[in-house]
């Protein structure tokens, strides 16, 4: 059996980890969103800057998940923990600045290195020196029933522990959900797809709106 | 066992595995100077199919991947709800710039009444190898009996504009592990496979295919691993995770991209497995780079090698090109391989690895 | 104060996002691809290329040409006079 032991909602307005709000957007700071958050959590990481939203997104909410959670890393070895993200629009978000920057200057470099969903993975594994197995998919929509059958192949391959994300960002609207599978933890966060599917939902509460037209 | 067959490669080269195959054997490239491909009006050297209708080549291409392989297998395979389709691809649809996959994948699945709804893998240059090694954990698993594997990506301003951001496009068509080498060529294709637990769904004898691995370099999102890291490691653990030995592998399908780091990465990951003398070839010569396509289109082109009794010569290689030597095939090459090695290395600091064998 | 120099600091700061770095924090000689100065890496180079072109209308067609133009703030602004003279 394998356990959710750690995970974070990070949406258009707040941020949470494990089911607690930690930062709420301040719509009148002069900084993005997600600055805002790793000001607020003073963060040290200036590549931070340099990254697409996508990558930002799993920046934050993995070092979050790894501070609600200190003893996680040092458990594995470094090939151990694998890598499961899905999204619905790949990196469309960069994709269109990409085309916005060439159709009005010049093609920039440092844009089109994030026009690939699964960069993202490559930051975490670079910030972590993971070297383990990575896999992104996209999807239609939050599927709890895809990551617990590629959480069960890669756990069953080789992999001690999985971080997943859900890892959709569209113009404003923001839905990463990121999560931390292990062999061993607490029975309530049993890897099901009932509670994978609360826990992912969890931080939906003003969402409603947004899943009306998420599901078609 | 899990079983791999009913190859197809779909490129400028032609539209069916037999004209890619004899095009491959007259050491023909698909690579050709296109008028006014590049920002500010530059001509340049890609891989491009002909292709009159315009609009939507995505999905068509991948219709007609689906309508060729099904000839190739049993009839109740596409429909069954025992199969999934796995589609390969790092752009998708670049008319849909919004939203680059899904309707593709509606469209697909549509067309065909397909049960389950196809999933996209998108890692990158090593999506295609990820698709299939995918499959086959899905398959090994008994979440499904067939799996479909699907890899396409189609030339459009957005790739060819970035690649010359980044000053990668060669200034000729691609020369991998050359010592002239000055970068890549891109290309557009598809290209498909069939996974199946059973070896009766095939209308042909079908090959073996092996757990494949993915490690990551955990070193730049965009430059390769000067040590090799990331594809030493795939390579390690898929090599132990089937108990094979270097000197069982007959043949090296490398990535080969033409880019001056690239292929030396690879030279020096080769030389640390203690693989350097055993026959290798990039086919990005032939194709260009297809991106989320080519491991597949690879993989098709190396089933082709064990069933055809030859390996094909990496086109636009003449003159050693990195630090360490490799055995690249500088002709083809009558040969009976049975095992051959697959890899990929990619942005995102991606490698990913995988064997097929005769049985 | 040499203004293209000036101008400079502060067009790296924006074409390379350095969100926590002022002009102030860049002297004429930091070493900008030197982890001691300000660590840029090769995409970060390819930026300055666009930089160059973006600002100054000066094209470099072969990455390699970058690598002593860019070495400081300096090199850059000799670089720039030169071209332009």
């Amino acid at each position: 059996m394998n356990f959710i032991t750690a995970y974070g909602h990070l949406q258009e307005n707040s941020c949470a980890v494990n089911g607690e709000t930690i930062c709420r957007r301040d719509k009148n700071s002069g900084d993005p969103w997600f600055r805002q958050i790793y000001k607020e959590q003073e963060f040290v990481y200036p590549k931070f800057h340099k990254m697409d939203v996508l990558s930002q997104a799993g920046f934050l909410t993995s070092e979050l998940i790894k501070r609600a959670n200190p003893q996680f890393a040092g458990k594995y070895k470094d090939d151990e923990i694998a890598m499961l993200f899905a999204n619905r629009s790949g990196s469309a978000e960069t994709d269109q600045k990409f085309v916005h920057a060439y159709q009005n200057g010049t093609p920039s470099p440092s844009l089109f290195v994030y026009t690939l969903p699964n960069i993202v993975m490559g930051e975490i594994a670079i910030l972590n020196k993971w070297y383990g197995e990575s896999l992104f998919a996209v999807l239609p929509a939050f599927d709890a029933e895809f990551y617990i059958n590629h959480c069960n192949l890669l756990l069953s391959a080789g992999s001690e522990a999985v971080l997943c994300s859900w890892h959709e960002i569209a113009g404003n609207q923001i839905d990463v959900f990121t999560f931390l599978i292990e062999k061993e933890g607490e029975s309530r966060f049993e890897l099901t797809t009932n509670t994978l599917s609360k826990i992912a939902f969890e931080g939906n509460f003003h969402k409603t709106e947004i899943n009306a037209n998420y599901y078609y | 066992m899990t079983y791999i067959g009913a190859e197809l490669i779909i490129s400028p080269l032609g539209k069916t595995t037999e004209e890619n195959c004899t095009a491959m054997i007259a050491n023909r490239s698909g690579i050709s100077l296109i008028a006014d491909a590049g920002f500010d009006h530059k001509s340049l050297f890609l891989s491009k199919i002909n292709d009159p209708d315009g609009q939507g080549k995505f999905t068509r291409l991948i219709i007609q991947a689906i309508e060729t392989i099904k000839n190739e297998i049993d009839d109740a395979v596409l429909l069954s709800a025992r199969t999934i389709f796995i589609i390969s691809s790092t752009k998708g649809d670049p008319e849909q710039i919004k939203d680059p996959f899904n309707a593709a994948v509606s469209a697909v699945q549509q067309k065909f009444s397909l049960a389950n709804r196809p999933i996209v893998i998108s890692n990158a240059c090593i999506s295609g190898i990820v698709a299939i090694n995918t499959a086959h954990h899905l398959i090994r698993a008994r979440l499904y009996d067939h799996a479909v594997v699907i890899g396409c990506d189609v030339l459009s301003d957005f790739v060819v504009y970035g690649f010359q951001s980044l000053f990668a496009m060669g200034d000729a068509p691609c020369r991998p592990f050359d010592a002239a080498r000055n970068g890549i060529s891109i290309g557009e294709g598809c290209g498909a496979v069939v996974v199946s637990a059973s070896e009766h769904i095939f209308r042909n004898p079908s090959l073996q295919l092996l757990a494949g691995t993915t490690a990551n370099d955990a070193n730049h999102i965009s430059g390769p691993s000067r040590t090799g890291e990331g594809l030493f490691r795939s390579v390690k653990k898929t090599m132990e995770k089937n108990g094979i030995t270097a000197d069982e592998l007959d043949f090296i399908s490398a990535h080969g991209t033409a880019t001056v780091f690239n292929d030396e990465m690879e030279s020096i990951a080769f030389d640390r497995l203690g693989m350097s003398n055993i026959p290798l070839n990039s086919l990005k010569g032939y194709f260009g780079h297809t991106l989320g396509a080519a491991g597949i289109i690879e993989t098709a082109a190396s089933m082709q090698m064990i069933r055809n009794g030859i390996l094909f010569k990496s086109l636009g290689f003449q003159e050693q090109g990195t630090s360490k030597a490799l055995n690249i095939v500088s002709g083809n090459t009558v040969a009976n391989p049975e095992t051959i090695l697959k890899t990929a290395s990619g942005f995102g600091g991606g490698n990913a690895s995988l064997i097929i064998r005769s049985i | 104060m040499d203004d293209l120099k000036e101008e400079l600091k502060r067009q790296l700061i924006e074409q390379l996002n350095l969100e926590e770095i002022t002009p102030a924090d860049i002297d004429d000689n930091t070493l900008l691809f030197s982890d001691k100065g300000l660590g840029l890496d090769s995409i970060d180079a390819l930026e300055l290329i666009v930089l160059l072109e973006k600002y100054h209308g000066i094209q470099v067609t072969k990455p390699e040409e970058g690598k002593e133009v860019f070495r400081s703030v300096n090199s850059m602004a000799e670089y720039i006079r030169k071209r332009q003279n």
